[in-house]
């Protein structure tokens, strides 16, 4: 594939002194949503970025897609100060955001038209990320024709096709039944073996951080603020079979768990860990 | 390369339709089925001379009327004329609320500065405007067809709003992550979002066009089918007001089935944009 070779060394994100605070029309109150975040994350690294309600993680990630502008800090990607949303970060929602006028292989192959590929061109990428999700055959169906597992699928190979630097996954699986969670969660790690994209994922949920990431940033609540960050010592490929009974894989959730339900300033009764 | 099992997520159609399923599926017994009952009734009252004849009549005697005026030319003219009007004031009121509704729908300074006169010009409604285009432009088709376009407006740029401010935010964002310029999002994304809202302003602005037409001509009128039902009363031809009242029935019903349906059938249905109880179930 000619596209590889993009993803080898650059999407390198560096956040930086990262703080976003709130101000309250009404009140005139200002809350601290996040607190100083500082973090790295190589060009081709799995990073999750992992905390309970109220820890920033979502404000983290709309800020690098340039949803949102920070109070004070800086954003780079590749060295270069972010301004607004880009194709340089390509997101995954979890509403899946599919344009449901479109078919799936044109949603796939919208980043692709914005640029001006040409029809043919640009119909061959999105059927080649088609495959790569596992969605051959599905090409012109709607999204609403598709289940929820189904439909992200096709918001991850958008993304991909479109061949950012950094991929942004926000809470990508949370509405998708448990089942399917699972197999997304070991086709995105194969996918991302295959061809590997830079990804930052955000989550609440302890296990999937461990299964998928290679680090975890560990996110605590009020004011949000990365709390440490943990290295995930588990070898490629994983697949759940083999992963739930591994003890490295136990130690490290348990380890991460424990650095959640640490007593802080104000104990938060929403950490939950799921099993 | 690891398959999903995608196979058993597919919907299933059944491979045989009953013969009761099939014949409710005919689109004659569909569209015509419901009103035999009501045609019958109809005849009924009439042959018992429920009420005398001079206020009543039964539908063979509207058939037969409508046989004759067709042939005599006066019915299709007079349909032609208020089909025309409708016409004219339905595109210039598509267009003009259309216009409206991506302004108001676009721009957050226009619509706070314009949703207080929507309200208002709405609420003065269309026939109430006749008075005055009367004394401006006399009984003439210019009256009747400001009155349809002031109808078909207001609801139609209240939908495009709408339908501008229901595109899901994430999908904004997610244009915007995939590289789309303002312009790109625009015409990609967001109006494309909004079709439901303006599939239904259109349905709502035409309904209401209708009716507006018909009033209009009944006040205004020199010919249309409304004049026709309100001159007929006033010569006391009870059977003319019969057939107007159907034809303004089946034209509508027309106008739902050739062009409205398909419509919806085409975009906002086909998209999933729009749950019917069926797709909700999923």
């Amino acid at each position: 594939m000619s596209s590889d070779a993009t993803y080898q060394r650059a999407g390198r994100l560096e956040v930086r002194a990262l703080e976003k605070r709130y101000d309250d029309e009404r009140t005139g109150d200002s809350v601290l949503a996040l607190e100083r975040a500082d973090f790295e994350v190589e060009g081709g690294e799995f990073v999750a970025l992992l905390g309970p309600s109220g820890c920033g993680k979502t404000t983290i990630l709309n800020i690098v897609a340039g949803f949102i502008s920070q109070t004070a800090g800086e954003v780079l990607v590749d060295g270069q100060a972010i301004s607004g949303p880009g194709a340089d970060r390509g997101v995954v929602f979890q509403s899946f955001a599919l344009f449901p006028w479109k078919t799936v292989r044109a949603n796939v192959a919208f980043g692709p038209k914005m640029r001006g590929m040409d029809k043919q061109e640009r119909r061959q990428l999105a059927d080649e990320y088609l495959e790569l999700v596992g969605l051959s055959g599905f090409e012109d169906k709607y999204p609403h024709e598709l289940s929820g597992g189904m439909q992200q699928r096709v918001g991850v190979a958008r993304v991909l096709a479109n061949q950012p630097a950094v991929m942004l996954m926000d809470e990508p699986f949370a509405s998708v039944d448990a089942q399917t969670r699972m197999t997304l969660q070991e086709e995105l790690t194969r996918i991302w073996q295959e061809r590997r994209p830079t990804i930052v994922f955000v989550t609440h949920d302890v296990e999937e951080a461990v299964f998928l990431a290679d680090r975890i940033v560990v996110l605590a609540p009020h004011p949000g603020r990365v709390r440490e960050i943990v290295e995930v010592p588990l070898t490629r490929p994983r697949v759940w079979d083999d992963i739930l009974g591994n003890d490295r894989f136990k130690e490290t959730v348990h380890h991460v768990l424990g650095l959640l339900k640490a007593p802080q300033v104000t104990e938060q009764p929403t950490v939950e860990a799921e099993t | 390369m690891s398959a999903p099992s995608v196979a058993d997520q597919r919907p299933v159609v059944a491979p045989t339709l009953g013969f009761r399923r099939r014949l409710l599926d005919n689109t004659v017994v569909r569209n015509v089925g419901p009103f035999m009952p009501i045609v019958l009734l109809w005849w009924l009252i009439a042959e018992l001379e429920v009420f005398p004849s001079a206020f009543f009549v039964g539908p063979d005697v509207v058939a037969v009327r409508l046989v004759e005026l067709s042939r005599n030319g006066i019915l299709t003219g007079y349909l032609a004329d208020s089909l025309y009007r409708l016409g004219t004031g339905v595109l210039v009121g598509l267009l003009v609320g259309g216009v409206f509704g991506l302004i108001i729908g676009l721009s957050r300074v226009a619509r706070r500065f314009a949703w207080p006169l929507l309200v208002f010009f709405q609420a003065i409604g269309d026939i109430a405007w006749l008075p005055l285009l009367i004394v401006w432009f006399g009984f003439s088709l210019l009256s009747v067809t400001a009155v349809i376009v002031y109808t078909v407006v207001f609801p139609l740029a209240l939908s495009i709003t709408a339908g501008i401010a229901s595109v899901p935010e994430d999908m904004r964002r997610a244009s915007a992550s995939l590289g789309a310029g303002r312009w790109q999002t625009l015409t990609e994304v967001v109006l494309p979002g909004a079709l439901p809202g303006v599939v239904s302003g259109m349905r709502t602005g035409l309904g209401y066009g209708w009716r507006a037409l018909i009033a209009a001509e009944i006040i205004v009128g020199t010919s249309g089918i409304g004049f026709m039902m309100f001159d007929a009363r006033r010569v006391g031809e009870v059977t003319d007001v019969f057939l107007g009242m159907i034809v303004l029935g089946v034209l509508w019903y027309a106008l739902d089935a050739l062009i409205l349906a398909p419509l919806e059938r085409e975009t906002v249905e086909r998209w999933g944009m729009v749950r019917r109880p069926a797709a909700a179930a999923k």
